[in-house]
């Protein structure tokens, strides 16, 4: 799997009932494989499920996150949530059909399944 | 207790940083923490009977907090985890943070560590410290 950065795909501004334009961020993602499947982890701290989109398609995977905006205004302040949006493309040895998405405590963990064909075979050796 | 007079020297640069991730948003990953280092970034609001400090802290492991109060000192540790049994060159990528991480604010005011309340949902944790009773405000009257 290869990624592309979502300026590829430009995120969405949408604008807020205040009328402020709010931008997407990039989420951090750890990407690890095993013999089966790609793993991705994306930070996205204020999403719920209801507000998370996974789309994965033949050729890229697609995650997007909304967050809701606090009505109060902080005081001290060193963090600003925002709407999250990264792209990533798929390479064909993936099965996207077989695509599973879990959001827990703010990490989303998507596994990609790897196409039978290129999963590691065990060649029994035959000894004479 | 007035929040704004926590002098904060890093204050101007975390403005510039986010107004920084508005315009690159969309070609760099998120940097949700202080150019300090500093982890897990904090927002602080008050309220009429106290404060609530919200840690922006995705995937901790909730056996691994610990919030303490003492006097108007708040401190939250946490540990984020790495997944376990994965070697380092099954990795195509690591870019969150990993590690036990500690930060301490004082506030200027004294907090009943008695009603404080703490929540983690959906990656935040907030902490709702109520305002000690000798602290809160006291109403004077005026003698004619």
């Amino acid at each position: 799997m290869t990624m592309t950065t979502t300026g590829t795909t430009p995120a969405p501004a949408r604008r807020e009932g205040v009328g402020r334009a709010v931008r997407s961020i990039a989420p951090r993602v750890d990407i690890y494989e095993t013999d089966t499947q790609y793993v991705v982890l994306a930070d996205m701290p204020g999403v719920t499920s209801d507000g998370l989109d996974v789309v994965a398609e033949r050729d890229s995977l697609v995650i997007h996150g909304r967050v809701e905006h606090a009505a109060a205004t902080a005081d001290y302040q060193e963090f600003e949530l925002a709407d999250y949006h990264r792209a990533f493309t798929l390479t064909e040895d993936l099965e996207t059909d077989g695509v599973t998405a879990r959001l827990q405590d703010g990490v989303l963990r998507v596994e990609i399944p790897k196409s039978p064909r290129v999963q590691p075979k065990k060649i029994p050796v035959r000894t004479e | 207790m007035n929040t704004r007079s926590i002098w904060d020297p890093w204050q101007d640069m975390r403005r510039l940083q986010r107004e920084m991730e508005h315009l690159f948003g969309d070609v760099a990953p998120a940097r949700h923490w202080p150019l300090t280092g500093e982890y897990p970034p904090l927002n602080i609001v008050r309220a009429d009977g106290g404060l609530t400090v919200e840690a922006l802290c995705p995937g901790v492991d909730r056996s691994t907090f610990d919030v303490t109060v003492i006097g108007d000192a708040l401190t939250i540790r946490c540990e984020r985890k790495p997944s376990a049994d994965v070697p380092a060159e099954r990795y195509h990528r690591r870019e969150r943070p990993v590690g036990a991480f500690t930060r301490t604010v004082a506030v200027g005011e004294r907090f009943d560590s008695e009603r404080t309340q703490a929540t983690y949902m959906n990656g935040i944790l907030r902490v709702a410290l109520s305002r000690a009773p000798e602290a809160a405000p006291k109403k004077i009257a005026i003698q004619s």
